[in-house]
């Protein structure tokens, strides 16, 4: 590829790295294995909440 | 997902000036961007653009501390804003980012007993923050970090002030999730919220993120922005 053709392909390739890069989608979640979980309960010994499920709120209507 | 090669060159870029932002907070020194900032090339335009990623968090240790910045980081910092103006179909965190950072500007290149560079923006519409359920809630306020500052009254700072539970549970969600990047920036953004519960550990789980992710230099910024806010005497 000419490089002013590749000056341009990567300077839009920029452009739309930094748009998904502002405003990103939310990634995947991957869930605690067991072993951080042990780490976060030895952190947090006087602190239960981390380690419990989000509260269920209640559905209107 | 596959990356792009410019998509992990950005990333990469974003994360060498994030450590220099890390190495300021934790310092109190001045922020020093170890990277060339020729604007003429491609490496010049990739650097300018991880500056607007990370946005007004580049200045964040000025404007904590606060210190002026070093001439030449407030130059480039300037370019960036003036390289990359809003497109009219820009999304709100694109809006909120850049106002962000034209408001920095304001405040750090104004000179001491001279008139103002630039008039200041009226503020984007902060609207859909207020009907976002909790998760987006939080991701979006993690995305909007570099707004997260003591005394900040934007109608950003003010949606995440009137949820503070919303936003401990995006953080427990978040932790669970092992998006630390959206961990950390929520937990910065808890450290300035009042009506946070006790029993969510704020500052275990704080620690706990940066064990985990901390070796990332964008999660590192976030939790150590958190702390300097704590010392500070924000609210915990």
């Amino acid at each position: 590829m000419p490089s002013i053709d590749k000056a341009i392909h990567d300077t839009t390739s920029v452009r739309t790295d930094l748009e998904m890069a502002l405003d990103p989608v939310e990634p995947d979640g991957v869930f605690r294995d067991s072993r951080e979980c042990a780490a976060l309960a030895l952190l947090s010994a006087d602190t239960k909440l981390l380690l419990s499920p989000p509260t269920p709120r209640p559905k209107k209507g | 997902m596959e990356q792009s090669g410019t998509s992990a060159l950005l990333q990469g870029a974003v994360q060498d000036i994030a450590s220099d932002v890390v190495s300021a907070l934790r310092g109190g020194d001045h922020v020093r961007m170890s990277g060339t900032m020729a604007a003429d090339d491609i490496e010049g335009g990739l650097a300018l653009a991880a500056v607007r990623v990370l946005g007004a968090d580049l200045l964040l240790p000025h404007v904590l501390f606060p210190t002026p910045p070093a001439p030449e980081v407030l130059a480039v910092f300037r370019r960036t804003v003036e390289a990359f103006p809003l497109r009219p179909d820009a999304a709100p965190t694109v809006r909120w980012s850049h106002w962000a950072m034209r408001r920095t500007l304001l405040r750090l290149d104004t000179p001491l007993n001279g008139p103002p560079g630039m008039a200041a923006d009226p503020e984007p519409d902060a609207g859909w923050l207020d009907d976002a359920p909790w998760q987006t809630l939080t991701h979006q306020l993690a995305v909007l970090t570099p707004l997260a500052l003591p005394g900040e009254d934007c109608a950003v700072a003010l949606a995440a002030r009137r949820r503070p539970v919303d936003v401990a549970r995006g953080f427990v969600r978040a932790v669970r999730r092992r998006d630390w990047q959206q961990a950390a920036g929520a937990g910065r953004w808890l450290t300035l919220l009042d009506g946070v519960p006790d029993t969510l550990g704020l500052e275990t789980g704080l620690d706990f993120v940066e064990l985990m992710g901390g070796t990332d230099p964008r999660v590192a910024l976030q939790v150590q922005a958190a702390r300097v806010v704590r010392a500070a005497g924000a609210l915990v």
